[in-house]
């Protein structure tokens, strides 16, 4: 490979690592901004509910993710990081799940289907009459989410960038002594 | 009832007005706020504390400082207070301040009743129940599945029972069902406790009434705005509004058909008294909200309360404005230990 051709590769690669840094900072400055917001917002909550009424006591030790996280492959061959609302899968485990059941204990148990209607919202852990700055607190974390995962994508492909421009820094430097 | 409580009030009384008139004079005032607010971390907060009447409450706290144990402390504080004068009280002070308990007593039972439906132990609500609504039956409240369970087993023999007249069903207890016995219980509590102003007549009444009436439609107009979007019926909603307001009984009617807030507002401009406050309420995130404009008219009604003697309204006025003061601390501390100072100005001064 011709030694200009290389240059140009190495240039337009690091041009596109810079851009993904700088992505990466803006979308860190308003992921730190957004979840500010939120835990500003739950101190408005404490201060109009009480502050035992916004805490650990409202929420089971054990609960279901409202969003999951899932890998795909992009075009690349890198990983990207998507959302997904979990609702969409749970009517599928819970078939197998009840069948099992069904085989353990050996009575039909039909509560199984009503235990996981809608994904009940977080929200409605503090009560049905909520105030504002609680809803502006679920917004800005949900925010912060996409953010968090659209992040993860990036530092994967800032990443693969520079074991590129790496990989490609010692191939010029292999040809650069033979052109010499 | 006779007129004149300046002639008798003294004889029963007088000695707890005092302490009370003593115990509000060290409320905080502007100066120590504005050097609470220039704090940077817990621990200046704590040393700026013991110079006013707090004094060294922080002393046996372990590192590190959190804005829930200054919660605790501050509220451990004022509980001393609060058993103190009613130990102290005679009738009918004492039945005054049951009356003000009830409402921390409905509470808790709210707080171990989620608790319980979240799979939370006894133990862990226990702590952090509010000190002023303890009541010995209270671990039992736990087992109840429908309200009239938790009638006839737990509260029939607590102050709260003659509350439950509208509670009684045999719903289970679920997010709304609890929600909805939260707000029953404090209409028939809040209606109970202004009857028993009124029959009380003198200063009393003078000075309680309005406060109550207020309390009412604040609760009214906060219950309606936080309905909207909820899956709370109109209906429903106009059973949780209390009666003993201004605004029963055309006023509660319009705004159970409310549905934004524009609507809302255009019912409290048919009130002198309410049309100003939400004048001042802002827009967006700039300005104040609602319930900041109406924890500033509490905070003035309670101030002017001690303008008149020989009435027991400074009692819940001071308690009133101690947790004002308490809830001012805590918002100042969590902006310090955030380290978002924007909003740490939005305190409502007391003195």
């Amino acid at each position: 490979m011709a030694a200009p051709d290389l240059r140009a590769e190495l240039d337009s690669l690091l041009l596109q690592l810079f851009q993904d840094l700088e992505e990466l900072e803006a979308k860190r400055a308003a992921l730190n901004a957004r979840v500010e917001e939120g835990w500003l917002s739950l101190s408005k909550a404490r201060y109009s509910m009480g502050a035992k009424s916004v805490g650990p006591l409202q929420y089971a030790s054990l609960m279901e993710p409202q969003v999951c996280v899932y890998t795909s492959e992009a075009q690349d061959g890198l990983q990207r990081f998507g959302l997904v609302r979990a609702s969409a899968q749970t009517p599928e485990e819970v078939g197998p799940r009840e069948a099992a059941l069904r085989r353990r204990k050996g009575l039909t148990r039909t509560p199984e289907p009503e235990s996981f209607p809608a994904l009940r919202d977080p929200l409605n852990w503090f009560g049905i009459l909520v105030p504002h700055s609680l809803r502006q607190a679920q917004a800005s974390f949900r925010e912060g989410l996409q953010l968090a995962a659209d992040m993860a994508t990036l530092q994967i492909r800032i990443d693969w960038g520079r074991s590129q421009l790496r990989g490609l820094q010692e191939k010029l430097k292999q040809l650069e002594p033979e052109s010499a | 009832m006779l007129e004149g409580a300046e002639f008798y009030f003294n004889v029963d009384h007088g000695y707890l007005e005092g302490l009370v008139r003593g115990c509000k004079a060290s409320l905080l005032t502007q100066q120590d706020y504005i050097n609470l607010v220039q704090c940077e971390t817990l621990e200046d907060v704590k040393i700026h504390l013991q110079t006013t009447d707090y004094g060294n409450f922080l002393a046996n706290q372990t590192n590190p400082l959190t804005v829930s144990k200054i919660d605790m402390e501050m509220r451990k504080k004022l509980c001393r207070e609060f058993e103190y004068f009613r130990n102290h009280s005679l009738e009918p002070l004492s039945t005054f301040f049951t009356y003000m308990t009830c409402s921390y007593m409905i509470d808790n039972v709210i707080l171990l009743m989620n608790g319980a439906l979240q799979k939370k132990s006894v133990k862990e609500i226990l702590v952090k129940c509010h000190p002023l609504g303890r009541f010995t039956e209270m671990e039992a409240v736990n087992i109840a599945e429908t309200p009239s369970d938790l009638f006839n087993a737990v509260l029939v023999e607590t102050p709260l029972a003659p509350f439950f007249q509208d509670c009684m069903s045999e719903n289970t207890l679920d997010e709304l069902n609890i929600e909805l016995l939260r707000n029953k219980l404090y209409k028939s509590y809040l209606e109970a406790f202004y009857k028993f102003c009124k029959n009380h007549g003198d200063v009393t009444a003078e000075i309680m009434c309005p406060i109550l009436e207020f309390e009412a439609d604040r609760r009214a107009f906060i219950i309606t705005l936080n309905s909207f979007g909820t899956e709370l019926s109109k209906d429903d909603r106009e059973t949780l509004y209390p009666t003993c307001g201004k605004l029963y009984p055309e006023g509660l009617r319009l705004l159970a058909q409310a549905e934004d807030f524009d609507q809302m507002r255009r019912v409290a401009d048919h009130y002198g008294v309410y049309k100003p406050l939400f004048e001042a309420v802002g827009d967006g995130s700039g300005g104040k909200t609602l319930e900041d404009v109406f924890y500033e008219r509490e905070v003035q009604m309670n101030v002017l309360a001690f303008n008149r003697q020989f009435h027991y309204g400074v009692f819940y006025a001071y308690t009133k404005l101690k947790e004002q003061e308490m809830r001012n601390i805590v918002w100042i501390a969590e902006c310090i230990s955030q380290r978002h100072r924007t909003k740490i100005n939005s305190y409502i001064p007391i003195l």
